[in-house]
């Protein structure tokens, strides 16, 4: 990835010195739809090539940390930093957008319903934002997209419209759509749980492969074996609150609290599969 | 979605001003254009026969660098029989939609075979000539279908058709600018007063958000005032308040005298396409929403601003949502020309009128005019359906 130049928008720029390779630090976050607590003062920090994955029963808030962290929630309260631009949330005004946007540039999202243009063909898609937010020249821009698709193994696809792909291959756009801007962090939300169980397995062998290639990345997931197998940290999410972190051996093996004891045997019993009740009951066997 | 920032409304509305100034400037810039003459009486089987006593020819009239070139009576001549007939007494009336130059006082001529000829002469100099042989077939009278009438004047009407479609076509185009604006103004409340103090607690940013509004209210305004209130009088507001308004601005500033009245075509495209953004507006607003959130998201988190990700991602999958609806009130635009007849546009109608006037038949050409009228959205309407065909090949293809 591109080191991009460090910049610090509508804030002072950070009184205690950063720890070394840090690239996401998320400070006492809050969020609130309405009168309802959905962040509740998050403290998060994650390192340049860590693999966060982010565990928790539905609602406990892990969907709106991730969006939080590129604003598409706006959080009332708290810091955000990722790589050298640090935003205090609950400002507003030019300097604030800036910000924003800058964080935005730095980070690629992957959503669990994929988002694709439906009116661009495979290659429109990648190639869109790079042409019209970077101003790469259109013909760097198909190269890239082309080692891109193939990076996601859709070479083939090139030329197709979202519509006439599978929901896996669909997703591995998304992906391949969000590698193009060259970010320094991938969020991904939920990216399985749309999928049919054959097809998972496809996207998350492409996620393995960028964890591999040392992409910083935050899951937000239900696939315990690709927690287990990728993840450097996974971390239980509950009631806007992080219930417990560590290694996912750790984790998975001696829980302390009772409430991560009662959602890990959930999950388990369930064979990995989501704990929300909606169509992904039968989702998923564990890669 | 805050799409519309006030400046740019601002700029707009400059825009805006300034368009529907030029509009009637294109229309009546022209060079010379000499009179044509459209038809001359008596002609074979006239339903009220001929009486002897009256030539009437129609033509349409003449300019002369881009002003209206009056036909001059005494420069103008009539010949029967080859004799000329310089003291007949000459009648002219001149509009923007038909003219005429009536002959008459020249002795009766016998019924047979008889030639005619007439020379118009403008002011300027320029003429048209038609030359024509007359023989009476003893028919006379009047009847409630003419079809004589019909088949002589259709080529008179249906040149109404032309410019019923340049009408609609231009209204259409302006309608659907008026409707996106509209509908991005309507679109750029994202919340209530009441929610944005509860977010801010702030007088100052309820100051900045008032202003912000400005689009929406402006575009409520707009929605509200012209789909509350009859197409036809916004028509004759138009035709008649804009000409009145030059003439104020007149009286204050000498520079206004360069500023044309509109045309009663440009009047009526700019009244037809204010009256149908409005409706446009709602239709584009429902469009714009129809494209689900997702979209807006996957575009902002690839670095897109608001107004980038509205050009690339948004509107293009709005327009698809609204092209069928859009086709339905093209159709009923075609239909709608017709009011413009009130403000003498010679489009189907008013053409139809002017037939029924004179011959005091108004059945036969009104008939012509209903056909016509048919016969247009039956075209228009078969391409909308295959235009929405193809819509939604292309949707199950997706």
């Amino acid at each position: 990835m591109t080191a991009k130049p460090t910049e610090t928008a509508a804030a002072p720029s950070g009184s205690q010195a950063p720890s070394s390779d840090e690239l996401v630090k998320v400070e006492r976050l809050h969020k609130a739809f309405g009168d309802h607590q959905v962040l509740k003062g998050i403290d998060l920090e994650v390192r340049s090539g860590e693999v966060v994955v982010l565990l928790g029963p539905s609602g406990s808030g892990k969907s709106t940390l991730l969006r939080c962290i590129n604003f598409l929630e706006e959080p009332q309260k708290g810091l955000i930093k990722v790589g050298g631009t640090e935003v205090i949330c609950g400002s507003r005004g030019r300097d604030y957008r800036k910000a924003v946007m800058a964080v935005r540039m730095r980070c690629g999202m992957v959503f669990q319903d994929f988002n694709l243009y439906p009116h661009m063909s495979v290659t429109e898609n990648v190639i869109e934002s790079p042409i019209h937010v970077a101003g790469v020249p259109r013909r760097v821009a198909r190269e890239k997209a082309a080692a891109l698709l193939e990076q996601v193994g859709l070479s083939d696809r090139a030329n197709y419209f979202p519509s006439q792909l599978s929901g896996g291959q669909k997703q591995r756009v998304a992906i391949a759509r969000a590698l193009a801007m060259e970010p320094e962090l991938m969020l991904f939300d939920e990216p399985t749980s749309a999928l049919d169980p054959e097809l998972i397995g496809d996207v998350l062998m492409v996620m393995k492969d960028l964890a591999a290639s040392g992409m910083t990345m935050i899951v937000v997931t239900h696939e315990m074996g690709f927690a287990r197998d990728v993840a450097d940290r996974a971390i239980l999410m509950d009631d806007g609150v992080f219930l417990e972190q560590g290694t996912p051996e750790q984790l998975f093996g001696s829980p302390q609290h009772e409430r991560s004891k009662t959602f890990l045997r959930h999950i388990i019993k369930d064979n990995g599969s989501a704990p929300e009740p909606v169509t992904r009951d039968d989702e998923g066997r564990v890669v | 979605m805050k799409y519309l920032k006030p400046s740019g409304v601002a700029l707009l509305l400059l825009a805006a001003t300034v368009l529907c100034m030029a509009l009637p400037a294109l229309a009546t810039a022209a060079g010379d254009v000499p009179p044509s003459i459209v038809y001359a009486a008596p002609y074979k089987d006239m339903p009220a026969g001929w009486g002897g006593q009256t030539v009437i020819v129609t033509f349409k009239p003449a300019l002369h660098a881009g002003k209206l070139d009056s036909v001059v009576p005494g420069k103008s001549n009539l010949w029967i029989n080859g004799k000329e007939y310089p003291k007949a007494v000459k009648a002219l009336s001149e509009a923007s939609y038909g003219s005429s130059l009536q002959f008459s006082g020249f002795p009766a001529v016998p019924q047979g075979e008889t030639r005619f000829r007439v020379v118009l002469v403008t002011a300027s100099g320029q003429s048209a000539s038609k030359a024509w042989v007359f023989a009476s077939t003893g028919k006379s009278g009047v009847s409630l279908i003419d079809f004589g009438l019909m088949r002589e004047w259709f080529g008179f009407i249906v040149k109404g058709a032309p410019i019923a479609i340049y009408v609609a076509v231009g209204s259409s185009v302006l309608a659907i600018v008026f409707g996106l604006l509209g509908a991005l103004g309507r679109l750029s409340k994202t919340m209530s007063y009441r929610e944005a103090w509860k977010k801010y607690h702030s007088w100052r940013y309820m100051g900045e958000y008032s202003l912000r509004l400005v689009p929406y209210w402006l575009a409520t305004l707009y929605t509200s005032l012209f789909r509350g209130t009859p197409l036809l009088l916004q028509i004759y507001v138009v035709y008649y308040a804009v000409p009145a308004f030059i003439d104020l601005m007149r009286t204050h500033w000498a520079l206004w005298n360069h500023v044309p009245y509109p045309s009663a075509i440009a009047s009526g495209i700019v009244a037809l396409s204010l009256n149908y953004g409005g409706y446009v507006t709602e239709v584009f607003r429902g469009g714009i929403l129809a494209v689900p959130r997702g979209q807006h998201e996957a575009a902002w988190a690839l670095g897109m601003k608001n107004r980038l990700a509205l050009r690339r991602v948004v509107l293009p999958q709005a327009f698809r949502v609204v092209t069928p609806t859009l086709g339905n009130y093209f159709i009923s635009m075609i239909k709608d020309t017709s009011l413009l007849s009130v403000i003498a546009v010679p489009e189907i109608l008013k053409r139809a009128q002017l037939v029924g006037g004179r011959f005091g038949n108004f059945m036969s050409p009104l008939l012509v005019a209903a056909a016509i009228y048919w016969v247009l959205t039956i075209f228009f309407s078969f391409w909308q359906m295959k235009l929405e065909r193809r819509l939604e090949r292309d949707r199950k293809a997706n």
